[in-house]
């Protein structure tokens, strides 16, 4: 059984809080750092990474020396930090996130080798990270690992099927997937040559997803699949950065790349840092993926609803333009709630996934009824409006209009008069959270030349929100 | 066969009888590869010589407004993608309202100095790309685009002025509903629009459309009224 240290940031957001992509750059002067110590870190998720444990105890003279060191390292540069040791990634990463005695919060778990069944057995089955089993478990009466483990392997894989078996060898202390004992006799890594070097981190991104293709097609083509992916990245002054990349759910072509835009930016950063960028270095020549940690290939299931599948065709195109413009110049529109045009729509870079920010499909009072504008100004027009002596409109506190509006105007067009306009309507958001309350009144306007806009007046201003042509 | 009788009984609701026949021909919702045009609206049908966006072609619409949304709102509920390059304030309720599926849209704001490679790559995946050039764009970038345009077989709806355009949408005359001196609300716009092609369609076609109905969709509107009418109106005939 191998022995794994896991060093946890308790501080980090959980995987999903928000885009990982910030937290994964911020993440890594850590495993820079957890580096130091053992060339082969894995990145577990953004706030985790783990090395194997038996080597470097070796040369530093034990496991708790080790981890000692770690902590005193990490922590030098500024971050909190957990270890935990133990027989197999699991039990390591429930070491470094259990309590810890009175008196001694940083110091190390350490389970000792062959402990880890019995280290496990008290932990909540929630613990095992399957919410379908953390919800029927206890209501069979098992509420612990080791009350789990307890039950025969054939049972559980019966009862509780193929993920159920993996939860099974995961209480019981074991890899979840027994590795495959044969190694691959055969280069199953795929390379890609720059030349001349690329000297943006886009263009090696964008060739990353073929290079996942290529990679996945040569694993599928022999029943295989990688838990892990190496990605080695060459410079043309023979620096080299690799990173180890875990996911569970198996790495797609897209999430590969992903990992290469996020390993470039945090490693760029770093770079910068330093007060040398890539193009100092002469550029990246050579981008390497080695698949790691081979599976099985027991197949995925897409879901019959809910995802939305893009075309490859489609997928293709927007990664080539991304790969000019950079990552967040191509978007894809999620409709999301709100009272203003501009926040009834989230923009979501293109290969990312994310939330809308105000939830769709619930009342909003005061929303604007249909139909919506046609163009929402990113940035609100400044205006001008006029009542028929010629003095500015305003709208007092109890949203009464000081005189009919007239004229519209904004700078650089001639003013236009206003055939027909409705309002004041008083819209008054969030008052309980000063940073974004606002109070305004807004106005549709229909000018002379037939066109119609969406107005508000706010502190005293008038500006053009949308229009609505 | 039974959607097809369901689909043509609706459209004889919503429309008039002598669509028909253009209708009955194209009863295939999907957008297949290989067919010459890209479906529209049914209100936007006869406005085009063709049925249809021609694939290959260059539809320009003079400025940017509701009409260039409602130009592709037809291929995009029929499974096309579509790109929009350089227009930073695209209403994406309202394309959704016309009819556009958000889902299968792209944006990309703000394409810099090479958008016409942006356009490009995109034509490479969407069947439909709806740009805003830069004022006066070069010559030689407007040919090489409209050559990269027949190539790919998509269609480029171009919110501006563009010299090759096979045809042109202009909208004549404009008159907003249900909104009084301050009273009211903005609740549909009567447009009349006029297409002008070349060659084939070199005829000029005007249709008087709500754009946008009052839920926002784009239907067929009756001519507009030589007096105006009361702002209740509307609605009375247009469900009427």
């Amino acid at each position: 059984m191998t022995r794994v240290l896991v060093v946890c940031c308790p501080d980090w957001p959980e995987p999903g809080d928000q885009d990982e992509g910030p937290a994964a750059r911020a993440f890594e002067p850590v495993v820079a750092t957890v580096e130091e110590f053992c060339p082969r870190v894995e990145v577990l998720r953004p706030g985790a990474c783990a090395i194997g444990a038996r080597g470097p105890a070796r040369y530093f003279g034990g496991e708790q020396a080790l981890a000692a060191k770690i902590i005193d390292a990490v922590t030098d540069r500024g971050f909190a930090c957990r270890v935990g040791v133990a027989d197999g990634l699991f039990a390591a990463q429930l070491a470094a996130r259990a309590p810890r005695p009175d008196g001694e919060p940083e110091a190390a778990l350490i389970v000792a080798p062959g402990q880890t069944p019995a280290f496990l057995a008290p932990h909540p089955v929630g613990r095992l990270g399957d919410p379908d089993l953390a919800d029927l478990l206890p209501r069979l009466g098992i509420r612990t690992l080791g009350e789990f483990a307890a039950l025969p392997a054939a049972e559980a894989a019966n009862r509780f099927g193929t993920d159920g078996a993996l939860a099974h060898r995961l209480a019981r202390g074991l890899e979840p997937r027994p590795l495959v004992p044969r190694p691959p006799s055969a280069d199953l890594s795929a390379a890609v040559e720059f030349d001349p070097p690329a000297e943006q981190a886009e263009p090696v991104a964008f060739a990353a997803k073929s290079l996942g293709d290529q990679m996945h097609a040569e694993l599928s083509r022999r029943g295989l699949a990688c838990v892990r992916v190496r990605i080695q990245v060459i410079c043309a002054d023979g620096q080299e950065v690799t990173r180890w990349w875990r996911h569970d759910g198996l790495l797609s072509s897209l999430a590969v790349a992903e990992r290469v835009r996020w390993q470039l930016a945090a490693w760029q950063a770093g770079q910068d840092e330093r007060r040398r960028g890539v193009t100092s270095l002469g550029g990246i020549t050579v981008l390497r993926l080695v698949p790691d940690q081979l599976v099985r290939d027991t197949g995925r299931q897409l879901g019959l609803w809910g995802d939305s599948v893009v075309d490859d065709r489609v997928a293709r195109a927007a990664l080539r333009v991304q790969a000019m413009l950079g990552h967040g110049a191509v978007t894809r529109p999620l409709l999301a709630g709100g009272r203003d045009p501009a926040e009834q729509v989230t923009l979501v870079p293109f290969g990312d996934a994310a939330d809308p920010r105000h939830p769709a499909g619930r009342p909003w009072p005061g929303g604007l009824p249909a139909p919506a504008p046609a163009t929402i100004f990113p940035v609100p027009r400044p205006a001008v409006v006029i009542d028929e002596a010629g003095g500015a409109v305003t709208v007092t506190g109890r949203a009464l209009l000081s005189a009919p509006p007239a004229r519209l105007s904004v700078p650089g067009a001639p003013s236009l008069a206003i055939t027909s306009w409705a309002g004041p309507w008083p819209v008054t958001e969030r008052w309980w959270r000063p940073a974004d309350a606002r109070r305004r009144a807004r106005f549709q306007l229909v000018a002379e030349d037939g066109s119609a806009w969406l107005a508000a007046v706010q502190d005293g201003r008038w500006q053009l929100e949308a229009g609505y042509e | 066969m039974g959607a097809e009788v369901a689909q043509v009984t609706r459209v004889t609701q919503a429309t008039q009888a002598a669509q028909l026949a253009g209708v009955a021909r194209r009863h295939d919702d999907d957008v297949a590869p290989g067919e010459a045009v890209l479906p529209v609206l049914p209100a936007l049908r006869e406005l085009l010589p063709a049925g249809g966006l021609r694939r290959g072609s260059v539809v320009a619409t003079g400025r940017w407004s509701l009409l260039c949304l409602a130009l592709v709102a037809g291929a995009s509920a029929a499974g096309a993608w579509c790109a929009a390059v350089g227009l930073p304030g695209l209403g994406v309720a309202a394309a959704a309202g016309a009819g556009l599926v958000p889902d299968r849209m792209l944006l990309v704001p703000d394409p810099g100095p090479g958008w016409p490679q942006v356009v490009a790559s995109l034509l490479d995946g969407c069947d439909l790309v709806l740009l805003r050039p830069p004022d006066q764009p070069p010559a030689q970038a407007r040919r090489r685009l409209e050559a990269t345009v027949r190539r790919s077989g998509g269609v480029l709806v171009v919110a501006g002025d563009w010299d090759g355009a096979q045809t042109r949408f202009t909208v004549a005359d404009q008159e907003w509903t249900g909104i009084g001196a301050g009273h009211g609300r903005l609740r549909a716009r009567r447009v009349q629009v006029v297409a002008d092609g070349r060659g084939a369609g070199a005829r000029s076609q005007s249709r008087w459309l709500w754009l946008p109905g009052p839920d926002g969709s784009v239907t067929r509107a009756e001519p507009a009224p030589a007096a105006g009418g009361e702002p209740g109106e509307w609605l009375q005939r247009s469900t009427g």
